[in-house]
């Protein structure tokens, strides 16, 4: 579609990027239907189609209303769309776009501010983070129960690797930040179980968060310093011959395969972000490489129902990377419904837009369970969290069943 | 083959003068189907089967061309020579039915639910109208969507919209090979049986129960059919022996015509796995269970009380009194729209007064 | 202009107090810039915004909009999921946008009797995809499968890849649920294979809207058949792939999808997806021949033999069900592949008599020099339907103006050889100054006193469809304003 740009908005380079991406949109509609706030709402203003009209219309206009801002608010950025696009429309970007615009076209009111601003500063600080969830496990007894399931258990994270050879090659992972506080094992069991493959990974004590959460709620500038911090904490590790950076959640991981175009404009960290974008990867992409017969592992946990994260799906393109990886480790699988699908967890939305999220969420579980699964996995903390319930099955981090130290 | 006449012309005459004078006409072919289908008419004859002869058929587009007045018979061994067939098997009626007829019938064989009926094979046709326009609608192409789809309007309308003058047709390869499996069983479990062998894939084409047996048919490519026969056993049953053929002219052959004084028969439409109760052993049961033949003295909204309670209608198809409605009531929204319509195309009705409705 | 007089003010303020007290203020959308995502369906070079959008919930709903927008005379366009290219949903200016998207439930499925009873909201898709767990299917599959809604698949009659063998919408239905203009029910077709009276359900299948607006829909499931095989081949000419397109036919099989694209489709398609076409060739047949085990063995051997005594320049078989998603995907993509070669194109949708293919296509290629205008051709071979995809810019008014009367030649050529302006996607508003071109006079007005017959006021889709020639308000050269504004 061909969008004439408002005079007011000629020379605004983020209008002309919006101009050029829309380009490819040819309004078909083939994304509505695997739009999950459209399925829930089936309103032509919730689907990726109706926001790319709402933020042309915004660039044609040079203006909007808060009601514009409410529909691009409700999108998850799970980008199922981009994965149906027959025409290679990247819509995440556009509506990043549009996001910020339409915030500054029809500002927050006080309170929405006040609540982003909190959510941001928080989250994405650990210290911060560990102390609320420390808090929140003392009162949990005093919460109501929807929130009380919801708070992480705090869950040993083992032993460290007893190295089992000398390691032959060295990776960078990411820490991050709700992980870090919320489910350590994970990344504790990534690093045993890479051990056994003679894999050691490597953390940087000053990277952080990747990013994503500030740049989801419009604030790019927050988001690039966290950007820029990352890159000079992982540079040296990467000069030394760190072969890749992975990610235990995909949420992060697809943000890191991003710092190369956020960071295109910026002539200082324009090469380093395109060298940590393309040596960044899941880590089910790593796992997925190795002979893991080699493993013994006890498979006989019933049956598991695998929770693909959008991230790990639409934006790092591995669909199916996670049920094979678990397929060959032995274990058997659940079927399962409507895997495109997002769980509504997609970072703060599960506390921006709680109503479509927790439908979405029980959608979910309805599609994970009705095979009757005795465990869930996912390759995402936000899901993992949001999908845990106190009568549902376990959700763990999938790696935590290939970690041979580990009892579920 | 009969000699190619086009009397198109006589006839658009002959609808002008009969809508001058406000005189109706009855549309007759090959005056085999008067006595069946419809109500009784009672009209001056307008007879279509002059206008007769195969217009264009060329079998690499699966299309024929024919005028009205053309025997189905004549269409049937045109195609047959090229190897195709209309699929649909549409009766014959010992060479009088024609092609125009048939369709204003929608008349279809023991095929119907897995090739559809002739009201399926229409691509387009040519119809006089009430005002005596001599008019074309559809094409002589598979897809076409372009206007209102009037060719397929026309098939069970008998005749009460327009004078049906040509039709084009979507015709099909014959099948390569056919044969007939038959099973004792009684009418429930058969019912069952035929359906649920439907809902897998198979080169089923033809299921049908009477009398204590079911007989399936299977036909497509020789492989495909033996090893289904195998599969689902059953008795073989020779091509002379099977009963497709009288299920197609005149199923009512089939019943047993010891009576002296054969029932009306009645045509149940309803949902293929639908049980009719112990009246079901009295049916022959077509079309994988969608069509139920019953020979019945009870009146038409009896008959059609039990097959509106499964989804479906009935009609009077031969026989009893056919002065009296022989189809079934139709809601009031819809009664209005269907006497609109008829108007929009025959504001003097002049064509086949009675012969659907008494009120059409 | 349009001949209707403009709502009042005053008219319009009752009728949108009645419609929110009816529906609530979330289900109605007043405001311009909120009603804006839906001024146009999936060709949006044309656009409209409505009075209002309605986006009721439930079949009672829909029926007091429809009482509602009767009682003040208003028109109401019925929209599913938006997919239509031909703006047939497009908005009335002075009318209700009736969305039908919530009514998405499936309500039942019995899979003996093999149907599917659902919504009128619930994608194509969908169907399939509830009906999977049985082995069933529903056959009818347009390219938007994936979104289109069924209630839109009867408006338009949508066929598809498949048609040849399976069919179009309209013999794929036992029954539809209707509302009339007035909001009266009518219940159509039957749980059997046909109904009494006159087959108005033939007749509203295709009528884009026009006659009433569905509400639910009850389909034919068939079984998923057992095996399927792809056959890919290049010719060195378009007259011999076509040749070999009759020839297949000729030898008495039905193929479930026979499909071709010229050089500059092959060429584009390569570059995007790179499906494994022969980049040398004039033009590529694929030839899907699905059923039993059996049958398929023994039809692809048919094929491949007769294809390779055609004469083609490579012929292969998909070795496994990856590379035959992977073939179709080349098909499937030809659209959006053939898309980046120009800002816009322009999608046509002719159908012609098979053997006219080789004239048309040189026509064509001849027009494409006279406009200058790149035109590259997908072809659902089997059926003879033509998608000439015109390439243009948008941003060009002038080459707007080029590609519409480009457009509208070969159109008008495909009725010269005896076929149809449109095979599958509908007249809507941008065909329907080409009707005359395919009907007389005499047959555009019985199509009129059909619609009349059901829609006496003219209120449901009005400027679409059909050009009305006797009651004359609505026919009209387009105004200025409906064309990229």
């Amino acid at each position: 579609m061909h969008i004439e740009l408002h005079n007011t908005l000629t020379d605004d380079p983020r209008a002309r990027q919006a101009q050029q991406l829309t380009r490819a949109c040819v309004h078909c509609g083939f994304c509505l239907e695997t739009c999950p706030t459209y399925l829930d709402q089936r309103d032509e203003r919730d689907s990726p189609r109706g926001r790319i009209y709402l933020i042309k219309q915004l660039m044609q206009e040079g203006e909007a209303s808060s009601s514009t801002l409410q529909h691009l608010d409700r999108c998850l950025t799970c980008r199922s769309c981009e994965t149906t696009c027959p025409s290679g429309m990247r819509y995440g970007e556009l509506l990043d776009i549009g996001r910020e615009m339409a915030e500054q076209a029809a500002p927050r009111p006080l309170h929405q501010r006040l609540l982003r601003w909190l959510l941001r500063k928080t989250i994405t600080t650990r210290p911060l983070l560990e102390t609320g969830l420390a808090v929140a496990r003392v009162l949990r007894p005093m919460l109501p129960a929807t929130l009380a399931t919801r708070i992480p258990v705090k869950k040993a994270s083992g032993e460290p690797p007893v190295r089992q050879a000398a390691a032959t090659r060295t990776m960078i992972v990411l820490d991050g930040c709700v992980q870090a506080a919320a489910t350590p094992q994970t990344n504790a069991a990534a690093r045993r179980v890479l051990d056994r493959f003679g894999i050691e990974l490597v953390s940087a004590r000053k990277a952080g968060c990747c990013g994503a959460l500030n740049h989801h709620l419009s604030a790019p500038g927050d988001a690039r310093g966290e950007l820029r911090r990352n890159i000079d904490a992982w540079w040296p590790l990467i000069e030394n011959g760190a072969e890749a950076i992975i990610s235990s959640a995909s949420g992060c991981g697809a943000m890191l395969t991003d710092y190369g175009r956020l960071l295109a404009d910026d002539p200082a960290y324009a090469t380093k972000a395109a060298r940590v974008a393309a040596l960044s990867c899941d880590l089910a992409q790593v796992i997925s490489t190795l002979p893991l017969e080699q493993l013994s592992l006890n498979t006989a946990v019933g049956k598991v129902a695998v929770h693909t994260p959008c991230t790990l799906q639409h934006a790092l393109g591995q669909p199916d990377t996670v049920e094979t990886i678990l397929r060959q480790a032995g274990f058997e699988l659940a079927d399962t419904r409507d895997q495109h699908l997002c769980c509504g967890s997609a970072g703060s939305y599960s506390l921006l837009q709680k109503d479509i999220s927790a439908r979405l969420r029980e959608k979910k579980l309805d599609a994970l369970t009705a095979d009757k699964p005795a465990l869930i996995v996912s390759a995402n903390i936000g899901c993992q969290l949001h999908l845990h319930s106190a009568d549902g099955p376990p959700v763990l981090h999938w790696i935590e069943l290939l970690d041979p130290s580990a009892n579920h | 083959m009969i000699e190619s006449t086009d009397i198109a012309d006589t006839l658009v005459e002959a609808v002008i003068g009969a809508a001058e004078a406000r005189a109706p006409l009855c549309i007759v072919g090959g005056n085999s189907k008067q006595l069946l289908a419809g109500r009784h008419c009672d009209a001056t004859p307008l007879q279509v089967g002059g206008h007769r002869g195969i217009v264009d058929y060329t079998p690499e587009e699966l299309v024929i061309t024919a005028r009205a007045g053309t025997p189905i018979a004549e269409i049937e061994s045109t195609l047959s020579a090229e190897g195709q067939t209309l699929a649909s098997e549409p009766p014959r009626y010992d060479g009088a039915g024609t092609l125009g007829g048939t369709l204003a019938c929608n008349l279809s064989g023991p095929a119907r639910p897995w090739s559809g009926a002739l009201r399926d094979a229409v691509l387009g046709l040519r119809l006089i109208d009430g005002r005596g326009q001599h008019l074309r609608f559809g094409g002589r192409v598979m897809k076409n969507v372009a206007g209102y789809d009037v060719s397929r309007l026309q098939a069970g309308a008998l005749g009460t919209l327009g004078v049906i003058t040509e039709v084009s047709l979507k015709v099909m390869p014959r099948s390569e090979f056919t044969t007939t499996l038959a099973f004792a069983l009684p009418a429930a479990q058969a019912i069952d049986t035929m359906n649920r062998r439907a809902a897998v894939p198979s080169p089923l084409n033809g299921a049908l129960w009477h009398a204590g047996r079911l007989f399936l048919r299977l036909s497509g490519a020789q492989s495909a059919v033996a090893q289904c026969a195998r599969e689902w056993g059953g008795e073989p049953v020779s091509a002379q022996d099977a009963p497709w053929e009288s299920l197609r002219e005149m199923p009512e052959a089939l019943f047993d015509q010891a009576q002296n004084q054969p029932l009306p028969l009645y045509r149940l439409s309803v949902g293929s796995a639908s049980s009719l109760g112990d009246l079901d052993e009295r049916c022959i049961i077509d079309w994988c269970g969608a069509l139920r033949w019953l020979p019945s003295e009870q009146a038409l909204s009896s008959v059609h009380a039990i097959a509106a309670a499964n989804g479906g209608h009935a009609s009077l198809f031969r026989g009893g009194d056919r002065s009296g409605e022989v189809r079934a009531p139709l809601a009031p929204a819809q009664q209005g729209v269907q006497q609109r319509l008829k108007q929009a195309f025959d504001p003097g009705a002049i064509f086949n007064p009675g012969r659907l409705y008494s009120w059409l | 202009m349009t001949g209707r007089s403009a709502i009042s003010a005053q008219h319009r303020a009752l009728l949108t107090e009645r419609l929110l007290a009816c529906l609530g203020k979330d289900n109605i959308v007043l405001d311009v810039e909120s009603q804006r995502p839906w001024e146009c369906d999936a060709l949006p070079l044309y656009r409209d915004l409505p009075l209002l959008v309605a986006l009721p919930a439930t079949v009672a709903q829909v029926k007091t909009v429809l009482q509602v927008c009767h009682e003040f005379d208003v028109p109401v366009v019925a929209r599913g999921a938006g997919t239509g290219v031909t703006a047939g949903s497009m908005p009335h200016p002075e009318g209700v946008l009736l969305s039908l998207s919530r009514l998405d439930r499936i309500l039942d499925i019995d899979p003996l009797a093999r149907t599917a009873r659902v919504e009128t909201g619930v994608s194509n898709l969908a169907i399939s995809a509830a009906a999977a767990q049985y082995g069933l299917y529903y056959a009818p599959d347009p390219s938007s499968q994936i979104a289109c809604s069924i209630g839109g698949n009867v408006a338009a009659n949508s066929g598809g890849v498949h048609c040849l063998k399976y069919g179009l919408t309209t013999h794929n239905l036992l029954a539809i649920k209707a509302l009339t203009v007035e909001g009266e029910e009518l219940a159509l077709g039957s749980a059997g294979l046909d109904s009494p009276g006159y087959d108005l359900m033939a007749l509203m299948t295709g009528s884009e809207g026009l006659l009433a607006v569905v509400t639910e829909v009850t389909v034919k499931l068939l079984p998923v058949p057992q095996a399927a095989k792809l056959v890919l081949a290049g010719f060195d000419s378009v007259r011999a792939a076509s040749d070999a397109v009759g020839a297949i036919i000729a030898a008495g099989i039905i193929p479930a999808g026979l499909e071709m694209l010229d050089r500059l489709t092959i060429q584009a398609v390569e570059d995007y997806v790179n499906a494994g076409y022969p980049r040398d060739a004039e033009a590529v047949l694929l030839c899907e021949l699905d059923g039993t085990e059996e049958e398929v063995a023994e039809h692809t051997a048919t094929v491949s033999a007769l294809l390779g005594e055609l004469g083609a320049s490579t012929l292969h078989v998909a070795r496994d069900e990856a590379e035959r998603a992977l073939l179709w995907k080349g098909r499937k993509a030809a659209f959006p592949a053939v898309g980046r070669l120009a800002p816009d194109y322009y999608c046509m949708d002719g159908t012609i008599p098979r053997a006219q293919l080789a004239h048309v296509l040189e026509q064509i290629a001849l027009l494409s020099k006279e406009y200058a205008l790149p035109v590259a051709n997908v072809f659902h071979a089997g059926d003879g339907n033509l998608h000439p995809l015109i390439l243009f810019d948008a941003g060009n008014p002038e080459e707007i103006r080029k590609a519409e009367a480009f457009g509208a030649r070969i159109l008008t050529l495909s009725v010269e050889v005896g076929g149809s302006i449109t095979g599958e996607h509908g007249v809507g508003l941008e065909k329907i100054r080409q009707m005359p071109a395919q009907f007389g006079e005499a047959e555009l007005l019985l199509f009129e006193e059909i619609k009349a017959a059901f829609d006496p006021a003219l209120n449901l889709n009005p400027g679409k469809g059909i050009p009305i020639l006797k009651r004359c308000q609505e026919y009209r050269a387009l105004p200025a304003r409906h064309r990229h504004d």
